[in-house]
């Protein structure tokens, strides 16, 4: 049986372009449940978005812009993306360069407010 | 920059780039039996060896456990605390298993350890030279006269 | 298996105190600890019972000097003596360079120091070695306690020491033969370490 949590992530890969997507724990960088594409190596990317989201909400926050909402990383190859969840949880996206950013940050932020 | 004080010098560079990808504040390479083989971030020599002696401890007390289940070890095990968190991880070098015991602190994760152990564990094993030859006797054939004076000195003799 | 290092010629050897429950062991320990000098020592480790029996082991560290250009250091374990913490004797006896049997000189305790000399055997075994190539020493504690109610030491050598092997009367609670044992059994672990090497 499908964990109710990975029901949730295939909201978001469902979306164009999206390869995969995770729940991971802000503070251990570990994964909660994922749907990746094979290949995609999802507890090295679960420890350093933890990471990089840790140091972008000091960022966010040092320079009074308020609490980090959404990241969005875009490299040659792809895209990354994430969305800090108030319970502690991070939403985790990754994908191709044809990724529809703007669909799956809804979605991300949906479940965002749903996982708890 | 802390940098790692080794016995074993093949041993510094793969741990001082998993400090510097990990954040981690303590960081001891050691053998089973705990005598160290290299450490960052400690300050004081004493601590080192108690905390080599009760790591070691760890692993080989869960060892037992996990032999109960049926497993042949546990090649990783953390500990959580509320600001703090202890990984324990084991590695195969070519002269033998070697543990690695990680104190992170809220600048780290578990998952950042876990991730970067991997890597570290690969780079010391090719690292590793192959067990020493030995030639010829350690000892001058005297070393009771030094051991001795060592001892009473030690002794307050 | 001690750890010779030739780079930065250092050596460390792990010793371990056995024998059965209260004959002395953590005591032995606890005398070395108070003698040392603190800049010779690192913390002592106990982890014990609330009715402070020694549950997993006992730790010290000591920084000896220099014996032939290397910085020697001696890690000094206990086991438990209770008979049903065997599987913790048996971690703690993995690596050993050399042991230290404690017994307790009493006479109504002699059952249960052949019993954990037999003991000792056989965990030595299990891990490929035995009482023949280990160096061992004994000791006979607690005799300072009146002469009826303990064994003198050429009774317990008669009762428990099969192979010759040096012992020492002592009374650690005092620091009486404390110091020789030591001495006795660093002599053997870096005798057997120098010997190994030069084969």
């Amino acid at each position: 049986m499908t964990h109710p949590y990975v029901r949730l992530l295939e909201q978001i890969t469902r979306v164009g372009g999206v390869r995969g997507a995770m729940l991971v724990v802000a503070d251990d960088g570990l994964v909660v449940a994922e749907s990746l594409m094979v290949g995609i190596r999802g507890a090295a990317i679960a420890a350093l978005a933890a990471s990089l989201t840790r140091r972008f909400a000091m960022v966010t926050k040092t320079s009074t812009v308020g609490e980090l909402g959404f990241l969005h990383l875009q490299g040659e190859d792809g895209t990354l993306a994430i969305v800090p969840a108030p319970t502690g949880v991070l939403v985790v996206a990754v994908g191709g360069s044809d990724m529809n950013v703007g669909l799956a940050r809804l979605e991300m932020l949906r479940i965002a407010e749903v996982a708890r | 920059m802390r940098r790692t004080r080794a016995v074993e010098a093949w041993t510094v560079e793969p741990l001082d780039r998993f400090v510097g990808e990990t954040g981690a504040r303590l960081t001891l390479l050691m053998t089973p039996a705990g005598q160290v083989l290299a450490q960052q971030g400690f300050t004081r020599a004493v601590d080192v060896m108690a905390s080599a002696a009760l790591g070691a401890a760890i692993f080989s007390s869960t060892g037992a456990i996990a032999r109960m289940l049926g497993e042949r070890e546990f090649r990783a095990l953390n500990h959580q605390g509320r600001q703090y968190g202890v990984f324990l991880g084991a590695l195969d070098a070519p002269r033998g298993k070697l543990l690695v015991l990680v104190v992170y602190g809220p600048d780290s994760s578990l998952g950042l350890v876990q991730l970067f152990f991997a890597d570290l564990a690969e780079q010391l094993v090719v690292a590793a030279p192959e067990p020493e030859e030995r030639h010829g006797p350690i000892l001058a054939a005297d070393f009771e006269r030094e051991l001795d004076e060592s001892l009473a000195s030690l002794f307050g003799r | 298996m001690s750890l010779v290092n030739f780079t930065t010629r250092e050596i460390t050897c792990k010793i371990v105190y056995y024998g059965p429950g209260r004959s002395g062991k953590t005591t032995n320990l606890q005398y070395i600890y108070g003698r040392v000098p603190d800049d010779r020592r690192g913390r002592m480790v106990s982890l014990a019972t609330e009715t402070e029996r020694t549950l997993f082991f006992d730790f010290l560290p000591l920084e000896l000097g220099t014996i032939s250009g290397f910085t020697t250091r001696f890690h000094l374990y206990t086991v438990p003596g209770q008979v049903y913490y065997n599987s913790t004797r048996k971690l703690v006896l993995q690596g050993a360079d050399g042991v230290v049997f404690v017994a307790d000189s009493q006479v109504r305790q002699l059952d249960e120091n052949i019993e954990s000399l037999q003991n000792l055997q056989s965990n030595l075994i299990e891990m490929d070695d035995d009482m023949r190539s280990m160096p061992l020493v004994l000791q006979y504690n607690k005799q300072d306690l009146p002469p009826q109610l303990i064994l003198r030491p050429p009774e317990l050598d008669e009762a428990l020491n099969f192979w010759g092997l040096p012992s020492f009367p002592s009374d650690a609670l005092r620091g009486l033969g404390v110091f020789e044992t030591l001495k006795a059994i660093s002599e053997r672990v870096l005798r057997k370490l120098s010997e190994e090497a030069s084969q």
